[in-house]
């Protein structure tokens, strides 16, 4: 199993394969299972990714119970059709899908963990935008999904993916470092452009703290995972550029683990700290759990 | 490098009912253990809280999550949010007690759940490590403690009165098919257990034949 970024890229380099071919080798080798299974099961997971990207996008959208969160994937998809947007159609719509799947996970629905729910929204947001600015087929979106994968393992491994270890930056975080790095290989980047694109994400995320009102997966998280998918884009094209990071990649998982250790328990999923713990954030905890929660 | 998280679709995965992988997919997780340690659904099962799981369980779901998981759902059946209800129904009691010191397996995300029916009095303490990925880290069974070092899959081979010897058939057949990293040996005046933390997930066909040939084993 790969343990570092860099034995990934300096795999892929030896053998000229991509990433994900990588990724999908290393899977059949520690499942045991054939390639086909693991390909149909990545596809599965695809299929419920656009199923909840469509469903946040249809009609007035999903609510959640609180009413904390709900419709405004809607609100960004018709700003989208009327206007001219500040930041392009382009990253308008990575957002617009990224906050759909997490208003639908908000609202007990079907959703794929990407690492986790409450970070569900990032990778899908970048993909289904690639899908239309790239013309990607569905095997290009598939291997998306396994170098994505592949990454967030080493993260899951080295550093954290729970909001209650590590914070948001090891959830949005990791996700946005994820789709950096997937993105760069959709594009046609190189294995190392990946894994700067990578870095460059983590970097720009670290220290986000997991603050949610109520300890409910609603607010902020919906609209983090606008600027996971955002800031992912942002990472890849930098990286695609030609722009490096000064601390190398492993290096910058290591720090998102150090950051997280170091964060109070109260910034860390306790629906205490950051935003949870603001009077208008208590006085909503309040309102749905009652004065003694 | 801890290595927990072994496969791909750790990651990109699992497909569930929202809101959270580790505080409803990973709740679900460690119910579905529970089920599977107690051999099905016990009458009477007690969860105990800690620190994060504590304080957030009720905006997270973490309750039907816990209960799904105990009546055996998988993490994206739709009944999901609906299983205390379903369990009240079967007659099946289930308890949330919000614990306020630290956790006792030293995780933010952890739940104890004591089961119970009749006599039979089990206990299993996991802990959601992220992603709906989780580690049981302490097991109470027949009067004994069993502490795995924490990440599935674990095989517990349980054997009334017997001696060590008796477990080489289990230990070649894991060796050549199932390799394992640890294995421990726990045992009082009346029962031997041994525990092995297995390298790699198991295939549900492998894990059916373990089960046919070894009726006193335990595939959490």
């Amino acid at each position: 199993m790969y343990q570092h970024i860099k034995e990934i890229v300096a795999a892929a380099q030896k053998e000229h394969k991509a990433l994900s071919e990588l990724i999908i080798e290393q899977e059949c080798q520690t499942s045991g299972l054939p390639r086909e299974v693991i390909w149909q099961k990545m596809k599965y997971n695809l299929s419920t990714m656009k199923q909840a990207v469509e469903k946040g996008e249809s009609g007035d959208g999903v609510y959640s119970k609180t009413g904390l969160t709900g419709g405004e994937a809607i609100k960004i998809k018709n700003y989208r059709q009327k206007h001219q947007t500040l930041s392009g159609d382009i990253m308008m719509q990575a957002v617009e899908n990224a906050v759909a799947t997490n208003e639908v996970n908000a609202a007990m629905g079907t959703i794929c963990a990407t690492p986790t729910a409450g970070s569900s929204g990032t990778l899908p947001g970048v993909l289904f935008m690639l899908k239309k600015r790239l013309d990607l087929t569905e095997e290009q979106m598939i291997r998306f999904l396994f170098t994505a994968g592949g990454f967030g393992m080493v993260i899951a491994n080295n550093a954290e993916i729970a909001g209650a270890t590590g914070g948001c930056q090891a959830e949005v975080g990791s996700a946005s470092g994820m789709g950096a790095a997937a993105a760069v290989e959709a594009a046609g980047g190189s294995p190392e452009q990946s894994a700067q694109a990578l870095s460059i994400a983590i970097s720009n995320l670290l220290g986000l703290v997991c603050d949610p009102i109520a300890g409910l997966v609603e607010v902020p998280c919906v609209k983090r995972n606008a600027i996971g998918a955002g800031n992912a884009l942002i990472a890849a094209d930098m990286a695609l550029a030609g722009c490096t990071s000064v601390i190398p990649p492993d290096e910058c998982i290591i720090a998102l683990k150090e950051v997280g250790h170091s964060m109070p328990a109260a910034l860390r999923e306790t629906g205490m700290g950051g935003l949870a713990g603001t009077p208008t954030g208590q006085a909503i905890k309040t309102k749905i759990f009652g004065k003694d929660a | 490098m801890t290595g927990i998280y072994r496969s791909v679709f750790d990651i990109i995965g699992p497909v569930m009912i929202g809101p959270s992988s580790s505080h409803t997919a990973g709740a679900v997780a460690i119910g579905q253990e529970g089920n599977k340690l107690f051999g099905g659904i016990p009458k009477k099962v007690t969860v105990h809280y800690y620190d994060s799981f504590a304080k957030t369980h009720r905006g997270h779901g973490t309750d039907y999550a816990i209960a799904a998981g105990i009546l055996g759902f998988k993490t994206d059946d739709p009944r999901v949010p609906d299983a205390p209800e379903i369990a009240r129904k079967q007659g099946v009691d289930i308890r949330f007690v919000e614990e306020d010191g630290p956790s006792p397996i030293d995780h933010p995300n952890t739940a104890i759940l004591d089961m119970s029916d009749g006599e039979k009095k089990i206990q299993l303490s996991g802990c959601s490590i992220g992603g709906g990925a989780i580690e049981i880290r302490q097991l109470k069974l027949h009067g004994l403690t069993i502490t795995p070092s924490g990440p599935l899959p674990i095989i517990l081979s349980i054997n009334h009165g017997q001696e060590l010897t008796d477990e080489i058939p289990v230990d070649l057949f894991l060796q050549k098919h199932a390799p394992y990293n640890i294995k421990r040996a726990y045992h009082n005046d009346s029962c031997y257990i041994y525990e092995y933390d297995l390298k790699n997930y198991l295939q549900d066909k492998l894990i059916q034949e373990i089960k046919t040939k070894f009726p006193n084993v335990i595939c959490l």
